[in-house]
């Protein structure tokens, strides 16, 4: 994206009062409890294990660490986690937006 | 939740999958759109659990194939594969059809016929007129013709019957029957005279059919022909009919009465006691009620109650006698309420001898004498009844 697409989405996105997530591919993310979470514009997992998980995101990538965790369900651009989550951490956002 | 609907119908299998890019695949698979679910991760990291529908199955090898990875599947979960399994055991699976074709063979033939509502009508006529409709058992349920046109075809073979329903419940066929109401036939009478039945003075005679010969205040004979039932002179031309009407006459009738003047009468106490016995053939043993009688006078009602099987009484039973307490009253009249009770008796004795349209029209007391502590009488009574008797006419055949 270049400086000037990205100053014009985020100046639609004022004037227009949309969601951020529609227009600049930021992931939302649910979370219920600790038990599920649900990330949607992900852009694929990067690392999967019982204890931690990484996805990328557009931006850097979203690490999370629990027990017993899995992929209830995956979809393109959805993600559903379940198990007992500890830590949700933002890695490699590089420049803010 | 992003599960497949019907992942149970339509079959799906989980997978253990090994090899470094674990995660790749996943991707992959995400990315191709191949839904795929619960991925649990080993514990040790090296391999990982998931499902996906046997529909994706043999797009996920050129995937493998690409991150590298192995898998093998660890467990079949639906229909598919439960049919296969199925297809293995062949006699199971014709013993099952075998069993809901025999369920639907013998739910479309007809078991029961039921009649209901016939009084006069056997039902055995009914059933027949029915089996020659095809409505009998063990015929097939859609071999039968419309309850609508079976109704109408049974009321034209049983004209007796003013109306007949006929209504199928499951495997049981019901006729309804109403019956028509026929007037009663009258008992075929051969021809006759009506005569008087006693010595009497006709009151009023009203001659329905036949020839009356006596006049009212006509004093006749027992035996006498009070209505004829020859018709014309008694010759060639005469007709023979059966003689019909009523005779009304003044009957006397005389009573000897004799009331005692002490009346006993016995009444039950209501006291009683039960015995109970077990009847074994010829032999009763008694179970309950032992003891001696408290009573000083009683009856004892015997009830037997012996087991039946079909209208088969079978030599086991059950008998109870009931002992019931009786007191004996004693009762001193007066010698006018005996002679009322006497007059009472001899009165209703006479409505059940003549006739309950009977009249007493007077009565007269001859004579009257008290001995041996009762009420003896003479009564007369004069009473109006019907007298006419039936009496057959013999036609002589030598003529």
């Amino acid at each position: 994206m270049t400086r000037i697409s990205r100053r014009l989405r985020k100046w639609t996105n004022e004037v227009l009062d949309l969601p951020q997530d529609v227009l600049l591919d930021l992931p939302r993310i649910t979370l219920v409890g600790n038990q599920e979470l649900t990330v949607e514009n992900h852009q694929g997992v990067r690392h999967f294990s019982e204890n931690k998980m990484i996805l990328s995101l557009h931006q850097g990538a979203l690490e999370i660490e629990g027990d017993e965790l899995m992929i209830r369900a995956i979809l393109p651009q959805e993600v559903m986690i379940e198990g007992i989550i500890r830590n949700i951490k933002y890695t490699g956002m590089g420049e803010s937006s | 939740m992003k599960i497949p609907t019907l992942s149970g119908v339509r079959g799906c299998v989980q997978i253990t999958v090994r090899g470094e890019g674990v995660n790749h695949l996943i991707n992959a698979l995400a990315e191709a759109g191949i839904p795929i679910w619960d991925i649990r991760p080993d514990s040790n990291n090296e391999t990982a659990d998931m499902k996906l529908l046997l529909r994706d199955f043999h797009a996920l090898r050129p995937l493998l194939k690409r991150t590298g990875c192995r898998m093998h599947v660890t467990r079949r979960i639906g229909l598919p594969f439960r049919l296969v399994k199925l297809y293995k055991r062949k006699f199971f699976m014709a013993g099952i059809a075998a069993f809901f074709l025999l369920l639907f063979v013998l739910s479309s033939l007809v078991w029961n016929i039921n009649v209901v509502g016939n009084e006069k009508l056997a039902t055995e006529d009914i059933l027949k007129a029915a089996k020659e409709e095809g409505v009998r058992p063990y015929q097939w349920i859609f071999r039968l013709k419309d309850p609508d046109k079976l109704s109408r075809a049974l009321s034209l073979k049983l004209p007796d019957a003013s109306w007949i329903g006929v209504e199928r419940k499951g495997t049981t066929i019901t006729i309804q029957v109403v019956e028509a109401e026929k007037p009663q036939k009258e008992p075929l009478a051969s021809p006759r005279h009506l005569v008087s039945k006693s010595d009497a003075v006709i009151t009023s005679i009203y001659a329905e059919q036949g020839r009356p010969l006596v006049q009212k205040n006509t004093r006749v004979k027992k035996g006498q022909v009070l209505i004829s039932g020859i018709l014309g002179d008694g010759e060639a031309r005469s007709q023979v009919v059966v003689a019909k009407g009523e005779v009304k006459g003044l009957v006397w009738h005389e009573y000897q009465l004799e009331v005692p003047l002490v009346q006993k009468r016995k009444i039950y106490t209501g006291e009683r006691k039960d015995k109970s016995y077990l009847v074994l053939g010829n032999r009763a043993i008694q179970l309950w009620g032992y003891g001696k009688e408290p009573f000083a006078k009683s009856e004892t009602l015997t009830e037997r109650d012996p087991l039946t099987w079909r209208s088969i009484a079978l030599p086991i039973g059950w008998m109870t006698e009931k002992v019931m307490e009786v007191a004996e009253t004693k009762e001193t009249l007066q010698p006018e309420e005996a002679k009322k009770l006497g007059l009472e008796a001899a009165i209703r004795d006479i409505l059940a001898k003549y006739g309950n349209d009977s009249q007493i029209i007077s009565q007269k007391i001859l004579h009257e004498k008290r001995e041996n502590g009762k009420v003896y009488m003479k009564v007369l009574f004069e009473v109006e009844e019907k007298i006419a008797e039936e009496l057959p006419i013999v036609q002589s055949q030598g003529e």
